[in-house]
C-alpha cells in the first residue's frame, strides 16, 4: 500500500535545532560571565594560596603563585597558636544568630506594614527609616557608645544583638519591595475567608517570599560575621571577642602582618559560608512557583 | 473595635520624652536618706540638738575592690607580639601579687578611633598606648594625667636616661604626660645582595649625599632595580621623621621650632628638596606607579639597593625580606648631618581609678629592664633609652650594624615636627597631598612647596593664636 | 433652600481604615521603639554637635552655624569633595545597577555549572577585605597589573590608575563592581517572583527574547531594581573603606570623598563638630536624591499590588 499519509519530512537547518540553540545559549552565557568570574575569584585565590605559603614567600618578586613548600600547618597554627578562634567562633555565632532571627522578625513586620497597610504618616515614617541609613557611622559612633555606656551595656553583646530585634532599614526596604510585588488577589480572597491582617502575613505573604527572606538572612549573617569595629569598641573582655577581631590580631602596626595565618583563618571562616551558599542556592532560584493566580 | 488613632505628633512627643527620661534616669545621681544632727531653736533662747532626717544627693562611689587591683591596659600589638607582652605581664603579676593586669588590643587605626570613644563615656582603661602624633591633641584635651610627681619621686626609674628628644614629644604646658617606649631615627638601609652582585662597596660610616647618589646610580638597572626607593617607598616626602632628614643636611628646616609656620620654602630647604626630586629625573628612584608595583614595598621585595629605614621598619624586613641587609648612618649633607626621629609612648588616663598603681606598672614597664625585655631583646623599634643599646644590638632580627640607630639618636637625630600644634593633622594631610603629586609626576617640587606653604601656614597661625 | 456655606469637614476615617492604621503602627512598633532607644538619640546628638566646636574629646562649645558657614568659606576642599562624591556615586551606581541586572539574568539560566558561577560572583562579598585590597593594588598596577596587561593585548596602553589624578577615581569606580554579587542575589530573588505564564503569554504574542526582557522582565523586576538603585546611591555616597586603605584621598584631592573628609576631620584634625556638620550636609544630599528617585520612580516602577 502507498504511504499517502506520511507527512513530508522537513529538514530543519542545523542552526535552528533545539540542540544547537541550547548549546549556543550555554556558550553565550559562559562567554559573558567567565571574564568577570576570573577577576572576581582572584582575591579568593590569593587568600587560599597565601594561606599555604611560608611567610617569606608571600611577597617575593617575581611573585610565586604556587606555594612551595605547601604549609598545611598554617591552618592549625593560625587557628590555635595566638588567639582562641574556636571560642571566638561560638561568640560570633551567638551574635550572628541573634541578628539573623531578630532581623527576620522585626523587618518582616515593618515591611508588611509599609507594603500592605494604609495609614496617615506612613510616607514620612518611611523616609525616617531610610534616613537612618544616611548618617555615616563616624559621627554617631561616640554618642552611641555614650548611650550604651549610660545604660551599662558596654562589655556585653547587647549593643550588638538587641538593635537587630528592632529592625534594620536595608532589610525593611528590601522586604517592602518584595511584598509590594505580590498581587493583592490572594489577600482579598483570604480576607473573604475571614483571615486577619496578621493571618494574611503568615499564610499568604511569607510563603511566597522565601527568596527574599533567604536574601535577608544571608545579608544579616554576612554583615555580622565580618563586623569588626562594633564588637571591638563594645567588648572589653578578650575572651568575648569575635572572629573578625581575631583576624585583625594578625595585623602588626609595623607592616609586619602575618598574612599567612590571617589568610589561613580567613579561609577556614569563609569556606563553610561558601559551601552553604553553594548548596542552598535552591532557596534563591526557583524555590517557589508563583501559582495560585490564573493569568 | 474602634480605637483612637494615634496622631503622628503625639507619637513623636511621647517618644522624645520616653527617651529623654530614660537617659536622664540613667545619669541621675542617687538620692539617699541620711540622718544628720542639726541644731534647732526649740523655744526662745533654748537650743537643742536633734536628729533630723535629711535627703542628701550623693554620688555613690564604687566600693574599693576587694583583692587585687585590676589594671586595664590598651595596646596596639598584633597577636604574635602580644605573647611577649603577656610574658611581661605574668612576670609583673608574680612580682606584684596584689595587681592584676587585663589587656585590650586593637590595631593601630582602630585604637585611635576607640580611645576618643571610650574617653567620651569615661571608660578609658588605666593605661593606654599613645602614638607620638596623638600625644599633643590627647594631652591638650586632658584625657591623660601628668606623671611629673610620680617620676620625680621614682628615682630608680631614671627618667634622665630617656632621650630628651623622645620625652619632649609627650610634654604639654611644661608637664610630662606620657613616657616614650620607643623612639627611633631614619637612617639608610641597604641590600647587601644587590651591592655584592654589582661589586659596589658598602656605604662608609662618614659618607656624604654625593657618595650616596653616586652609589645609587651605580646600582640602578632600568626596569629592574632602583638605587634608592625612598622612605616606605616615597622619595619625596615631608612626614615627621623624613622631612627634616631630607632638608636638614642643607641647613634647612620644615617647620619653625614653635610650629607657628612652615619654612620649607626657605632657600636651603628648597635647594635640598630639588636635589632629592632630581633623583626622579635621573630615574634612580621609582615613581609612584613603579613604587606601588610591590604590595609589600619596593625595598622589601628586594628591588631597591638602598632605602630609608626606621627602627620600626625592621620587623617587616625580617618577616618578608629575602636578602641580606645592613644599615648605615644617614648621609651627610653639604651643611651637616641631620635626620628625623619619632616614636610612641604610654600614659595613664583620666579615668584610671588607681593612678598610683598604674604608675607602679608603668615604672616597671618603661625602666631599663622593662624596655630591654619588651623592645631591646625583641628588636622591635629602638627603646627610648641609651642604656638599652647593648641589648638592642644583640636582638636576633636586627641588622649587624643596628648600633647606628643609637648613634643617630645620640648625635644627629631630632624629633620631626609637627608635634605640638593643634593643626598637625590638617598640615600632615596637606604635606602628604602635595608630596604625592610630586611623586606621581603631576607637580613640580617648587609648585608643591609653594602650595604647601600657602595652604598650611594660615592653619598653623590660627592654631598658634587660638 | 440655599445650602449654608460651610467649610468642608475633614472626612472621618472609617472604622476599617482606623483599624488598618492601628495595625500599621503596630507593625512598625518594634522599629519605632528601636529608633527611640538606640538610633534616634545618637543621630539627634550628632545634629546638636554640628553646632559646636567639639574636638571629639573634651572641648565642646556652642558656636551656632559657624561650621556650616565654614564649609563654603574656609574649607577649600569642600566643593571638590562633594563633586568627587557625586562623580563616584553616579558612575558606580549606573554601572553597578546595569551590571548586576545583566549578571542576575545570566545567572538565572538553568545551565549546568551555573551554581559554581553564582558562588564565584558572590565570593568577593565574603572574602577577606585584606585580600581584596591587595588584589586591587596588583590588578590596577600600571606596570605589572592584570588590567593594563589585558589592555595591552588589545593594543591600548593602560593609564596609571591609582598613580594618576585623572584615573584614580575611575579605578575606584571599577573596584566598586566587586560588590556586584550582593546586588545580583537580590535581583535573582526578584527574578524568581516573575510568573512563568507572563513569559508564555508574551511568546504566544510573538515576542522575541529582547522584547520579553523589556516588556516582562524589567517591569516585573522594577521594584527590586528600584531598591538596588536607592540602596546603591545611599551606600556609594558614603564610600570610605577603599579610599582609606588605598588612596587616602589622593593623588592630590582626586579621590577625596565626603566620608573620608569627614573621618579625617573627626579623628585626625580633632574637629568632630565640623565633621558632624559635614555629615548633616551629606544626609541632606542623600535624602534629596532619594526623594527625587521616589518621585521619579512612580513613573517606571511597577508594583503588582497596586
Amino acid at each position: 500500500m502507498e504511504n499517502a499519509l506520511v507527512a513530508p519530512v522537513q529538514t530543519i537547518p542545523w542552526y535552528k535545532t533545539v540542540k544547537f540553540r541550547k548549546t549556543a545559549q550555554v556558550v553565550l552565557v559562559y562567554a559573558l560571565i567567565i571574564p568577570g568570574g576570573i577577576i572576581l575569584i582572584l582575591p579568593f585565590l590569593w587568600m587560599v594560596t597565601t594561606a599555604l605559603k611560608v611567610q617569606k614567600q608571600i611577597f617575593t618578586f617575581p611573585p610565586v603563585f604556587i606555594p612551595n613548600p605547601v604549609m598545611w600547618s598554617n591552618f592549625y597554627e593560625g587557628w590555635t597558636k595566638y588567639v582562641p578562634f574556636t571560642r571566638y567562633l561560638f561568640n560570633t555565632l551567638e551574635i550572628v544568630t541573634n541578628n539573623v532571627v531578630g532581623n527576620l522578625v522585626s523587618c518582616v513586620l515593618a515591611a508588611y506594614g509599609f507594603a500592605r497597610l494604609k495609614a496617615r504618616g506612613k510616607e514620612i515614617i518611611f523616609y525616617m527609616v531610610l534616613g537612618t541609613m544616611m548618617v555615616p557611622l563616624w559621627v554617631t559612633i561616640i554618642p552611641q557608645y555614650v548611650l550604651f555606656s549610660k545604660i551599662h551595656w558596654t562589655n556585653t553583646y547587647l549593643p550588638l544583638t538587641v538593635p537587630a530585634w528592632f529592625g534594620w532599614p536595608f532589610f525593611i526596604f528590601l522586604l517592602r519591595q518584595f511584598f509590594m510585588s505580590i498581587p493583592r488577589d490572594l489577600d482579598d480572597a483570604a480576607r473573604i475567608d475571614g483571615a486577619s491582617t496578621w493571618g494574611i502575613l503568615w499564610h499568604i505573604i511569607l510563603p511566597l517570599s522565601k527568596p527574599a527572606l533567604a536574601t535577608v538572612a544571608v545579608f544579616a549573617f554576612i554583615g555580622n560575621w565580618n563586623n569588626f569595629l562594633g564588637p571591638l569598641i563594645y567588648i572589653r573582655d578578650t575572651d568575648k571577642y569575635t572572629l573578625a577581631i581575631g583576624l585583625q590580631r594578625f595585623q602588626g602596626i609595623y607592616g609586619n602582618v602575618q598574612y599567612h595565618y590571617m589568610m589561613a583563618v580567613a579561609t577556614i571562616i569563609v569556606l563553610p559560608i561558601v559551601i552553604v551558599f553553594f548548596l542552598a542556592q535552591n532557596l534563591f532560584v526557583k524555590g517557589i512557583v508563583m501559582t495560585g493566580i490564573k493569568g | 473595635m474602634a480605637k483612637k488613632s494615634l496622631s503622628r505628633r503625639k507619637f513623636l512627643i511621647g517618644a522624645a520624652s520616653v527617651s529623654g527620661a530614660a537617659i536622664l534616669a540613667a545619669c541621675a545621681p542617687q538620692v539617699v536618706e541620711k540622718v544628720v544632727q542639726q541644731t534647732v531653736v526649740v523655744k526662745e533662747n533654748v537650743q537643742q540638738t536633734v536628729e533630723v532626717p535629711v535627703q542628701q544627693t550623693v554620688i555613690v562611689e564604687k566600693a574599693a575592690p576587694a583583692g587585687p587591683v585590676v589594671l586595664t591596659a590598651a595596646h596596639a600589638w598584633e597577636a604574635a607580639f602580644e605573647a611577649h607582652q603577656e610574658e611581661f605581664d605574668n612576670n609583673f603579676m608574680k612580682a606584684n601579687p596584689n595587681i592584676f593586669i587585663k589587656r585590650v588590643n586593637s590595631d593601630w587605626s582602630a585604637h585611635n578611633q576607640i580611645v576618643p570613644t571610650w574617653a567620651a563615656a569615661g571608660e578609658l582603661p588605666d593605661i593606654i598606648y599613645v602614638h607620638g602624633s596623638r600625644a599633643f591633641p590627647w594631652n591638650k584635651e586632658g584625657i591623660l594625667i601628668t606623671v611629673d610627681n610620680y617620676v620625680s619621686a621614682d628615682k630608680p626609674f631614671d627618667v634622665a636616661g630617656i632621650w630628651p628628644e623622645a620625652l619632649k614629644l609627650y610634654q604639654f604646658n611644661g608637664k610630662q604626660f606620657e613616657i616614650p617606649y620607643d623612639h627611633g631615627p631614619v637612617i639608610m638601609g641597604y641590600n647587601m645582595d644587590l651591592f655584592d652582585a654589582a661589586k659596589v662597596e658598602y656605604p662608609k660610616p662618614d659618607w656624604t649625599v654625593d657618595d650616596f647618589v653616586a652609589t645609587a646610580k651605580k646600582l640602578t638597572i632600568p626596569g629592574k632595580q632602583w638605587g634608592y626607593s625612598g622612605y616606605y617607598g616615597n622619595t619625596f616626602d615631608l612626614g615627621n621623621e623624613i622631612g627634616i632628614a631630607l632638608v636638614g643636611g642643607w641647613g634647612g628646616e620644615v617647620f619653625t621650632d614653635d610650629e607657628s609656620k612652615l619654612v620649607v620654602d626657605s632657600p636651603e630647604s628648597v635647594e635640598a628638596l630639588k636635589w632629592w626630586a632630581d633623583m626622579y629625573t635621573q630615574k634612580i628612584v621609582p615613581n609612584a606607579a613603579e613604587s606601588t608595583a610591590f604590595p609589600s614595598g619596593v625595598w622589601v621585595a628586594g628591588a631597591a639597593a638602598m632605602f630609608g629605614l626606621a627602627t620600626w621598619g625592621v620587623p617587616q624586613m625580617h618577616d618578608f625580606g629575602n636578602f641580606k641587609y645592613d644599615v648605615a648612618p644617614w648621609p651627610k649633607g653639604p651643611k651637616g648631618q641631620k635626620t628625623g626621629s619619632f616614636g610612641s609612648g604610654y600614659g595613664i588616663t583620666k579615668d584610671s581609678k588607681n593612678p598610683d598603681v598604674a604608675w607602679t606598672y608603668m615604672s616597671q614597664y618603661l625602666n631599663v629592664d622593662g624596655m630591654n625585655f619588651m623592645w631591646a631583646s625583641s628588636g622591635r623599634g629602638s627603646p627610648a633609652r641609651l642604656a638599652c643599646k647593648e641589648t638592642y644590638m644583640k636582638a636576633a632580627i636586627n641588622p649587624p650594624n643596628a648600633g647606628y640607630f643609637y648613634d643617630a639618636m645620640d648625635k644627629y637625630a631630632v624629633t620631626g615636627h609637627p608635634y605640638h600644634t593643634a593643626a598637625s593633622g590638617e598640615v600632615a594631610d596637606i604635606l602628604g597631598k602635595y608630596c604625592g603629586l610630586v611623586r606621581t609626576g603631576e607637580m613640580t617640587p617648587e609648585d608643591a612647596i609653594a602650595n604647601i606653604v600657602k595652604e598650611a601656614n594660615p592653619k598653623l597661625a590660627a592654631a598658634a593664636a587660638g | 433652600m440655599t445650602q449654608a456655606l460651610s467649610t468642608p469637614k475633614k472626612p472621618k476615617l472609617s472604622p476599617l481604615r482606623r483599624k488598618e492604621e492601628f495595625e500599621f503602627y503596630l507593625s512598625i512598633l518594634p522599629w519605632i521603639i528601636g529608633f527611640i532607644l538606640f538610633t534616634g538619640g545618637p543621630i539627634a546628638a550628632s545634629m546638636f554637635f554640628s553646632l559646636t566646636d567639639w574636638t571629639g574629646l573634651t572641648t565642646r562649645n556652642f558656636i551656632g552655624i559657624q561650621n556650616y558657614i565654614a564649609m563654603f568659606t574656609t574649607d577649600k576642599q569642600f566643593l571638590t569633595v562633594v563633586a568627587n562624591t557625586f562623580y563616584y556615586s553616579f558612575a558606580s551606581v549606573i554601572l553597578g545597577t546595569i551590571g548586576s541586572v545583566l549578571v542576575a539574568i545570566l545567572m538565572n539560566q538553568k545551565i549546568p555549572g551555573i551554581n559554581v558561577f553564582r558562588t564565584i560572583y558572590y565570593l568577593p562579598s565574603v572574602t577577606s577585605g585584606v585580600a581584596i585590597a591587595i588584589m586591587f593594588m596588583w590588578l590596577f598596577n600600571p606596570q605589572l597589573g592584570l588590567i593594563n596587561y589585558a589592555l595591552s593585548l588589545l593594543g591600548i596602553q593602560g593609564p596609571l590608575w591609582l598613580a594618576s589624578s585623572t584615573w584614580a577615581m575611575p579605578a575606584l569606580i571599577l573596584m566598586s563592581l566587586w560588590g556586584i554579587g550582593g546586588n545580583m542575589i537580590v535581583l535573582l530573588a526578584g527574578l524568581q517572583g516573575i510568573p512563568d505564564h507572563l513569559y508564555e503569554a508574551a511568546r504566544i504574542d510573538g515576542a522575541n527574547k529582547v522584547q520579553e526582557f523589556f516588556n516582562v522582565t524589567i517591569p516585573m523586576l522594577s521594584p527590586v531594581i528600584f531598591y538596588v538603585m536607592i540602596v546603591s546611591i545611599i551606600g556609594s555616597f558614603q564610600i570610605f573603606d577603599n579610599v582609606y586603605v588605598m588612596t587616602r584621598g589622593g593623588p592630590g584631592d582626586a579621590t577625596r570623598v565626603l566620608v573620608y573628609h569627614l573621618y579625617q576631620n573627626a579623628f585626625e584634625y580633632q574637629k568632630m563638630g565640623y565633621s558632624s556638620a559635614l555629615a548633616w550636609i551629606l544626609f541632606l544630599i542623600i535624602m534629596a536624591l532619594t526623594y527625587l528617585q521616589f518621585r521619579f520612580g512612580r513613573s517606571w516602577v511597577y508594583y503588582e499590588s497596586e
